[in-house]
């Protein structure tokens, strides 16, 4: 068996700079292996050792510089390394990364039957690109099965069995090879490589491709094969001022320190006023170009999850009506529902603005896979020509979007939070091309927002999960319900899902919640019996606050999934948060900034919670909170109005 | 994935520093002029790249470099400026007077100020030109013996909890047999320390005394300070008679100065703080005007052995020799060790090369290095400073009289050999202590705010430093128990006070019990615990490779 290693460089996200040109500036930031990548090289380890024949392959794409992280993956125990590497890749988006990539896996000998005996393991997803997208695309294109958000995966009788993230818990799911599988960053830390294995790849050679090494032509990649460009990328300006520190030598002074600052209020950021921009006028004499070529309306996926329309995929229906208002009048917002016994559901989705349901109702489709539900999709699209195509930002939409992308030769843009109809002029060609979907992203650790423009319909985007609202529901709104039947052949129901593990309920009220308190990996050792008990003494004065926590501590299992805060758990704004030993991961600052007021308790100062917190508190949490619970007892409320 | 993992060389460097590197350069270079090409030469260091775990002044006496790259021009070499102002300063509370004359050794003019990181990033790579293999970020845990002698090291497993437990990642450490292994760690090398211990070199030697270096890296306005100027202070804040030490100031190119303060680690207030004391030094008048309107860049610490000549271990064994710092090459009269080090190194590949030829790696074969020394430039700095630091017991300027006496009498003084105590000895109880404690000292001026002056925390944040969590803490308690009964009720927590990056915090509870927090994540590498804690309370033990600071132009 092969053991194949998708990889990739990045910079070291925090040495990250903005460039003069508006572009990020690579070359002064210190190169590292991608996060996630590393949990992926550690997991082709792990099954070699348990299938000592099995070889293990690194394969990256990038610039020569990439050879250095491909060393340190020889030297933690990979056989070979090969590296796609070629000036015309240059502005590849990820439908071509994934096919030059692909490509180069064929090149290699991979992919040219079913009965092959390989695996190929990836990150989830880079932190420089954060899509997710390339993983899904490798594996629509090698024609093999996927499974995405893998934690653990061994190798059983010569099939995969790994262990799916998914909101609210965990699928363990059975895939036979060949496969792909791309991992979170939250199983098995990537191992250091051994002085030995280093002394190893000192001395092995890196195989270097050019695409014409691989017959790849020119025209599939780069810019002219990428059907989606970045537009524009505008920095996010932080909107939170230095964080006050409490001062003082003991838990006493620390917590009356705090309340005294939450008192005189926040610091202010000082603004600076803003030139007023000149209006752009439309140039004169360009061709108008529609590249829509017919496709018309909205395709919205309504994912079911325990026999109900998930949270996530009725807000999508709000941008999908926005988007609709700003095209064309008799733009349709079409919803396409798949499960087994689903028909009543579809009447949710029409209150909700679907003006079409297309409904698969299937007793082989209750649960969500991605072969078959990707098939459906590329049937829907080819039979109905939709211009745009959204999905929620969930586990499933993430890797279903760049699959069914693949299918329909269209670009991908992830986890969006704002989207809108404009236009692109392209002065050189003197063309502008309209209307266009522009999907707007952060990305960049959330330091950037980058506008990403499709040429090719459907335009699809992901919409991050918790930005848009839930549209108020009208029972009495009419739309059109429709079955469909696809076609589908046995080998898209090759993976199995053996159990599907889901926590208690959605915990929606932690969305009404007026302050949270989330517990880190940093406030464990009681297993968040401080941090459960300063909310309940919150609650008795009468204030709505509720306990959450973030990603490792639901890795551990000393909390349910559905108290997760982050990227991928739950996204929350109440008025105050309060977070307790919480390091302050990109991850967990996506699902809880939009607070009012963040108050960090954490005992090391360099945590990255603090430069995100309006009040913080350096100190062991043991220490702090017993004082901080005595205060709320002695009616401290963190500033909120209490209703009697 | 082996559980026997064993590579094997003839030559092995623990450590990149100077001293190390000059080592592996040498050794290449005396090799090839012996026409010998199939010998190996690896050197490993612990920090995540060359040059990120080095820290000095620094101002570096460059004829060394004549000797030990013949073949590069001076202008070659990456140092920062040619010295061409001089002065040492002294200062009281409020004011500054120029000493009209160089305490003795330390006129600087000619000589270049630098940034040790980048200077060995620059030997790192003449090392790897000439065939030397060099892995940084992996920690040599020990050394490993064969009948008796060492015959090689052994890296640090990884992949380990913080109880011990193995980790699914867990990775077993590389052995690495070598007919000769060179100890190059630095300033109390944790394994130049154990193998010391082990074969009794350091018998009939003065203890190693130790200072401590706090350093800031600044970018100041343009015209603040001129690239090339120099300054070093005695007196304030330091109290003559009690503790040895001043401060330096180092202009640099473009607007950067590097300054900090040294201090002997022999002081006896329990509650002393080189670092709290180097943020009092910044706000003299002198300092603070260099520093107006400027930025910091860098922190970093470290130890100096100062010792001496007398305080030297046997530096050779079988198949084994130390250089540098380890072994204790530095003048603490010129406040420096780079070229000693250098020196050191040059001598120990010379004796290597030796050895490798004739096949004899043994303490006899490789006494050679000791012959070297006594013969060297290096020698004659050393012995005639040999009472330098020793003389200091009576105070700075008294220190000085009796120093300038040993000069004219040839480094005996009229006392002949002075003896040293160990620096955790000399430290005194809260009872003993009789003067006016720290904090007392300077009330008023211990309030920092972060943009001037810093606490640790602040600091530690512009050394980089970080540390895996998973991984058995890397100062060790030897008598846990002890701990509190000792340290902290009859020392009141010194290691909280010493501790440049706020490692150790003595954490008081509600109910007044006292108890001591690590925070290993902090650690600089400076191993001022594993000097001066008392009743020897902490042992420093290397972490994992590529912790620890990333220095880049310390």
């Amino acid at each position: 068996m092969t053991i194949i290693s998708l990889m990739k460089q990045v910079p070291l996200p925090s040495e990250m700079r903005m460039g003069e040109d508006g572009l990020m500036d690579r070359t002064k930031a210190k190169s590292i292996i991608n996060i996630d990548c590393g949990y992926a090289l550690e997991a082709g380890i792990q099954i070699k050792n348990e299938n000592p024949d099995a070889k293990l392959i690194v394969c990256s794409m990038g610039p020569p510089s990439f050879e250095e992280s491909l060393k340190k993956a020889l030297s933690m125990g990979y056989d070979e390394a090969y590296l796609l590497s070629d000036r015309r890749l240059g502005g590849s988006d990820t439908y071509a990364t994934g096919l030059a990539i692909s490509t180069m896996l064929k090149h290699l000998g991979f992919g040219k039957g079913l009965d092959e005996d390989f695996l190929i393991v990836a990150g989830r997803q880079t932190s420089d690109g954060d899509t997710a997208h390339v993983p899904s695309q490798v594996a629509e294109n090698m024609g093999i099965p996927q499974a995405t958000f893998i934690e653990t995966a061994d190798l059983v009788d010569g099939n995969i069995e790994a262990k799916r993230i998914i909101e609210g818990g965990y699928q363990m799911m059975k895939l036979p090879l060949p496969c792909a599988l791309s991992f979170t960053p939250t199983g098995i830390d990537p191992r250091r490589p051994s002085l030995s294995g280093a002394i190893k790849a000192r001395n092995s050679e890196i195989t270097v491709f050019s695409i014409d090494d691989i017959n790849l032509s020119d025209e599939k990649i780069g810019l002219s094969g990428s059907p989606t460009i970045v537009a524009k990328v505008a920095n996010i300006k932080s909107e939170r001022a230095p964080v006050k520190m409490s001062e003082g030598h003991s838990e006493t002074e620390l917590v009356n320190s705090l309340m005294e600052n939450i008192k005189s209020g926040k610091n202010t950021l000082e603004v600076k006023e803003k030139k007023e921009k000149k209006e752009k006028k439309r140039p004169e004499g360009f061709e108008e170009i529609d590249f829509r070529d017919g496709a018309s309306g909205i395709l919205t996926w309504a994912e079911v999850v325990n026999g109900k329309i998930s949270r996530p995929s009725l807000e999508l229906l709000t941008p999908a009506r926005d988007l609709a208002n700003q095209l064309e009048e008799d733009t349709q917002v079409t919803t396409l529902l798949i499960g087994k016994d689903i028909q009543d559901l579809a009447k949710e989705l029409v209150a909700h603005g679907s003006d079409e349901v297309i409904v698969v109702d299937d007793e082989r489709l209750e649960e969500y896979r991605i072969l078959p539900f990707s098939e459906i999709f590329a049937q829907v699209i080819k039979e109905r020509n939709p211009e745009i195509a959204l999905f929620a930002a969930t586990t499933a939409g993430r890797e279903l979007a760049p699959r069914i992308g693949v299918k329909t030769d269209s670009g991908v843009t992830a986890d969006c939070t704002a989207l809108e109809i404009g236009e692109h002029i392209n002065r050189k060609e003197k063309k502008i091309f309209a209307p266009i979907l522009e999907s707007r992203r952060p990305t960049y650790g959330e330091s950037k927002l980058a506008t990403i423009l499709g040429f090719v319909c459907p335009q699809i985007s992901t919409a991050r999960a918790g930005t848009f609202e839930v549209p108020t529901p009208d029972e009495n709104r009419e739309g059109i319900i429709t079955n469909f039947e696809p076609k589908l052949k046995k080998k898209e129901f090759v993976s199995e899902i053996i159990e599907t593990v889901r926590g208690e309920g959605g915990l929606q009220s932690l969305f009404d919640a007026d302050i949270i308190v989330a517990g880190g990996r940093g406030a464990t050792s009681d297993d968040l019996k401080l941090v459960q008990e300063l909310a309940a003494a919150l609650s008795e004065q009468g204030v709505k606050a509720e306990w959450a926590c973030s990603r490792p501590v639901v890795d551990d299992g000393t909390a349910e999934y559905a108290r997760q805060i982050g990227q991928t758990g739950k996204t929350v704004r109440p008025k105050v948060y309060v977070a307790i030993g919480v390091s302050g991961a990109v991850q967990h600052i996506a699902g809880m900034k939009e607070s009012e007021t963040i108050v960090a308790i954490d005992h090391n100062a360099k945590e990255t919670i603090f430069s995100n917190a309006d009040f913080g508190i350096v100190g062991e949490y043991q220490d702090i909170l017993p004082e901080l619970i005595e205060k709320v007892k002695s009616g401290f409320t963190f500033g909120l109005e209490v209703k009697k | 994935m082996d559980s026997t993992d064993t590579v094997s060389t003839d030559v092995l460097i623990v450590g990149g520093g100077p001293s190390g590197l000059a080592a592996a350069i040498h050794l290449a270079d005396s090799l090839k002029k012996r026409g010998i090409d199939d010998k190996r030469i690896m050197l490993i260091e612990k920090g995540n790249a060359i040059g990120s775990h080095n820290l000095s002044g620094a101002v570096i006496d460059p004829k060394i470099f004549k000797t030990f790259l013949p073949d590069v021009d001076i202008s070659e070499i990456p140092l920062d400026s040619e010295v061409t102002v001089d002065k040492t300063m002294f200062l009281t509370e409020t004011s500054d007077n120029a000493l009209p004359f160089h305490p003795p050794y330390m006129n600087n003019i000619g000589n270049y100020s630098a940034s040790i990181s980048k200077l060995c990033k620059y030997l790192a790579q003449i090392a790897e030109d000439k065939g030397v293999e060099i892995y940084s970020g992996f920690a040599v845990e020990d050394v490993i013996y064969k009948d008796g002698k060492v015959s090689g090291v052994k890296t640090k497993d990884t992949g380990v909890d913080h109880h011990g437990k193995n980790l699914k990642n867990f990775q077993e450490g590389t052995t690495v047999e070598a007919a000769i292994t060179i100890l190059a760690e630095g300033t109390r090398g944790s394994v130049a320390k154990k193998v010391i211990d082990a074969l009794d070199l350091d018998t009939g030697c003065n203890e190693q005394i130790y200072s401590l270096g706090v350093k800031e890296l600044w970018s100041v306005p343009e015209g603040n300070i001129e690239a090339g100027t120099v300054y070093h202070t005695m007196g304030y804040p330091l109290q003559s008679g009690s503790e040895f030490g001043g401060g330096f100031i180092y202009g640099l190119e473009d607007n950067k100065v590097a300054l900090g303060l040294v201090v002997g680690l022999d002081y006896k207030d329990p509650s002393f703080d080189v670092h709290a004391a180097m943020q009092v030094w910044k706000q003299h008048p002198f300092v603070s005007k260099i520093l107006e309107g400027g930025t910091i860049q860098e922190f970093g610490a470290k130890t100096l052995p100062e010792g001496g000549y007398y305080a030297m271990p046997k530096f050779y064994d079988d198949n084994l020799m130390i250089v540098g710092d380890s072994a204790g090459f530095l003048t603490t009269a010129r406040l420096k060790g780079i070229h000693l080090a250098i020196e050191s190194g040059m001598m120990a590949a010379k004796a290597a090369a030796k050895a490798l030829v004739s096949g004899d790696t043994s303490k006899a074969s490789l006494s050679y290095y000791n012959e070297l020394f006594e013969q060297s430039n290096a020698y004659e700095e050393m012995y005639r400073a040999r009472n330098f630091r020793q003389a200091f017991d009576k105070g700075m300027l008294l220190g000085g009289l009796q120093f300038a006496t040993q000069l004219i009498t040839g480094g005996a003084g009229v006392l002949g050999r002075l003896r040293t105590e160990k620096d955790s000895e000399v430290l005194m109880s809260l009872n003993a202590f009789t003067g006016v404690p720290f904090a007392q000292r300077f009330e008023g001026k211990l309030e920092f705010d972060k943009k001037f002056t810093f606490d640790k925390v602040t600091d530690v944040f512009y050394s980089k430093a970080n540390h895996e969590e998973e991984q058995l803490c890397h100062l060790v308690l030897n008598n846990p128990e002890n701990y509190n009964k000792v340290n902290i009720e009859q020392y009141g927590c010194p290691e909280a006070s010493f501790c440049p990056a706020e490692v150790y915090e003595l954490h008081t509870d509600k109910e007044g019990h006292k108890e001591l927090r690590i925070h290993a994540e902090n650690c600089v590498h400076c191993k001022t615990c594993d000097i001066k804690s008392p009743a020897a309370g902490i042992t420093w033990v290397v972490p994992y490779g590529g912790d620890g600071p990333d220095y880049e132009y310390m």
